[in-house]
């Protein structure tokens, strides 16, 4: 079993019109046995901006704080907000230094961007390979099924309630087809003066 | 464990190299199934494929069994060449014993049964079996390589099945859904689902595309159709 | 049987190598009953297609033991009646022997004098059993036969390799040919779905020809199996590929 089936986990992000979504399931296990299901794994890093890393826990977390230092110390220098696209940069960098130790996660990035406020998703290998398209990105270990999901429900355009409605169904319906991930979902929806959080209800086996 | 880091000079070996044949192969390939009230309707690409390459693009994955039962199978080609012929025959000698054909229901039975008389040896290969059962119902049956079997009402499986399969959980059997009527689907709904499905395993399985062969089981008969995939 | 004592203490004898301290443990096979081999005399691609009215395939002459070019006249496209072309790649001695019970069933059938002769997709299921039952044994036949035949005027090419996979098809190509003659033979057909018997010649003769240039196990002289509706079985050969380097001196650098 891959390292980054260890804890198991599901991650989606998708892009909207002037909007942008992110979500994951909020289970922790270790293998079968879960043990807790109150588990982030995406995280605010600006008022625009959020990263998700499913993948193994303790590089969740251990990543999270990196990211979070270097954010910090960007914004203490420069005296101004990180873009999703500058972070992404700065994210693929520090995984890829570790290229034959690396961290155990696969990042999925979504924000809007700072000035302009335009839409960003990105997801990444765990040694920083990015990948940019224009639709949705995936990661963890339903990402398959997350594949399958987003492939059919995504469309071009869709407003925040859309695509809200659009990220949850596919989330939902892909972890209930895997059987590391699940127990519980969050979703954040960005737009340019709100971010919406919501705890989804799944069922829980 | 030993702090002592063994030494591994591959020009002394003197044990013999053992040269591996692998008598599986992946050919790829998925079966989409969906049964109805009065009909079933089952779903195959048509791509052959090892590796990188694509053996053709235009092989039939559907063997039907009787006027009432076909039979979905992908995973190892040269498994599913033997797995059917067998079951033909099989099929035949029913006929000729009995003198009737064998239902649905009882094919489901023997499928499993051949599948785990190859237990430590099995047939690789992911089936779907689907018809019409005594009341014309329509069934669908789904096999693991070594015989377990499960009737339900909607399945995929092969190379997209993962991807496949939590769609037609959302859509054909509505889970996580509120305030959604209990209604068998229809016909016409099945059938734009298979396509649609189809549609989003081509573009992320290098292993399903090309075109799709759909087999419509009803009292009627059965009915053949094809649709056209992408084929890069 | 005469060994002779160690060099020094612990050391090697002679004929035999060093003992490592802490060298890793050597497998030994604990099954000799092992038949599993790999191929030894090789040879390479196949090229087949179908036009209009019949089936062409081509095959070079060379058996390659390695890398060694070893047997430069090998023929493998053979006629097994007056509607069936066999030929294979890969184990030239798997392919002796498997051509060796074919003309033997041939042979037997011919003395039923029932006028009932083999048909190609006969011989096609029947290999197919073959190979499989040989892989099921853990005992492989290591070959690509390619089947190719007219069976009530229409024509059938079909393939079986080494697992027992089979298929028929329009185009079919074994070996380097399946990446590199295939994708030719795929574009000519899309150009133009019915080829004729010239159409196709020219095009399995252009990728005998991109064969020879890219494939390093393959060779200049060839063989060609044409059979046709209404003209029978022949097998053409040897022929020569038509050779061009005179681009070869620009090609540098690498």
């Amino acid at each position: 079993m891959s390292i980054l089936a260890y804890n198991g986990g599901a991650m989606v992000a998708m892009k909207g019109e002037n909007c942008v979504a992110i979500a994951a399931d909020r289970r922790f296990g270790i293998q079968a046995q879960t043990l807790a299901t109150n588990f982030e794994k995406v995280f605010e890093m600006g008022p625009h901006l959020y990263v998700g890393l499913p993948g193994l826990a303790t590089d969740t977390q251990t990543v999270r704080e990196k990211l979070r230092f270097r954010k910090n110390l960007y914004e203490l220098k420069e005296n101004r907000l990180m873009s999703p696209k500058v972070f992404s940069a700065m994210l693929s960098h520090m995984l890829y230094e570790k290229r034959f130790g690396p961290f155990f996660v696969e990042p999925v990035v979504a924000g809007l961007d700072p000035k302009t406020y335009e839409p960003f998703i990105c997801n990444m290998d765990l040694i920083g390979c990015i990948n940019q398209p224009k639709d949705f990105v995936v990661g963890g270990t339903a990402s398959a099924q997350l594949y399958g999901m987003c492939e059919a429900l995504w469309e071009p355009n869709l407003g925040p309630e859309d695509l809200f409605e659009t990220i949850s169904q596919a989330l939902i319906n892909a972890f209930d087809r895997d059987a590391v991930s699940g127990w519980g979902a969050t979703v954040y929806i960005i737009e340019k003066d709100k971010v919406t959080i919501k705890n989804l209800k799944t069922r829980m086996d | 464990m030993s702090l002592v880091v063994k030494p591994n000079f591959p020009d002394y070996q003197t044990a013999p190299v053992q040269r591996g044949f692998n008598p599986y192969a992946d050919n790829g390939g998925s079966v989409v199934a969906i049964a109805g009230d009065d009909f079933v309707i089952i779903g195959a690409d048509t791509r052959l494929s090892a590796g990188f390459s694509i053996y053709t693009r235009e092989q039939n994955k559907l063997f039907p069994l009787s006027s009432t039962t076909v039979l979905g199978c992908s995973g190892c080609w040269c498994d599913t060449l033997t797995l059917t012929r067998i079951l033909k025959s099989r099929m035949q000698m029913y006929q000729q014993e009995h003198n009737k054909t064998m239902s649905t229901t009882a094919c489901a039975q023997m499928l499993s049964t051949m599948l785990y008389y190859k237990r430590f040896f099995p047939y690789y290969i992911s089936n779907v079996l689907v018809g019409l059962d005594n009341d014309g119902k329509g069934v669908v049956y789904s096999y693991d390589p070594i015989g377990h079997c499960e009737k339900r009402t909607h399945r995929a499986g092969g190379s997209a099945g993962a991807l496949l399969q939590p769609l037609l959980d959302n859509q054909i059997g509505k889970k996580n859904m509120l305030n959604v009527k209990e209604e068998p689907v229809s016909q016409q709904r099945a059938l734009s689902i298979i396509k649609d499905v189809f549609i989003s395993a081509a573009e992320r399985d290098i292993y399903t595309g090309d075109s799709i062969l759909i087999n419509i089981i009803t009292k009627d008969g059965i009915k053949e159709e094809t649709f056209q995939l992408r084929k890069d | 049987m005469f060994s002779a004592p160690p060099f020094w203490q612990n050391g090697p004898a002679p004929g035999s190598f060093y003992d490592f301290p802490n060298m890793q443990p050597q497998v030994q096979p604990n099954d000799f009953r092992q038949h599993t081999q790999s191929p030894v005399t090789t040879s390479t691609s196949l090229v087949a297609v179908t036009y209009d009215k019949g089936i062409i395939i081509a095959g070079d002459l060379l058996a390659s033991y390695g890398s060694l070019a070893r047997y430069r006249n090998c023929p493998r496209i053979v006629k097994v009646n007056n509607n069936i072309i066999l030929g294979s790649s890969g184990d030239y001695a798997d392919f002796q022997y498997v051509q060796n019970f074919i003309e033997q069933k041939v042979i037997s059938d011919e003395c039923l004098d029932d006028g009932i002769t083999l048909k190609p997709k006969s011989l096609y299921c029947w290999l197919t059993r073959i190979l499989y039952n040989r892989r099921s044994k853990m005992d492989p036949l290591w070959n690509n036969f390619i089947v190719a035949g007219i069976q009530d005027g229409e024509p059938f090419l079909g393939t079986v390799d080494k697992q027992g996979t089979a298929y028929s098809d329009k185009i079919i190509c074994t070996g380097y040919g399946a990446h590199i003659a295939t994708p030719m033979l795929r574009d000519a057909l899309d150009n133009k779905p019915q080829l004729t018997q010239a159409e196709a010649r020219a095009q399995v003769e252009r990728c005998m020809e991109v064969l020879y240039y890219r494939d390093a196990r393959s060779f200049p002289k060839y063989q060609l199996g044409i059979i046709d509706a209404d003209q029978g079985v022949s097998i053409e050969g040897p022929l020569q590929v038509a050779q061009n380097w005179s681009v070869a001196h620009s090609i540098k650098g690498y």
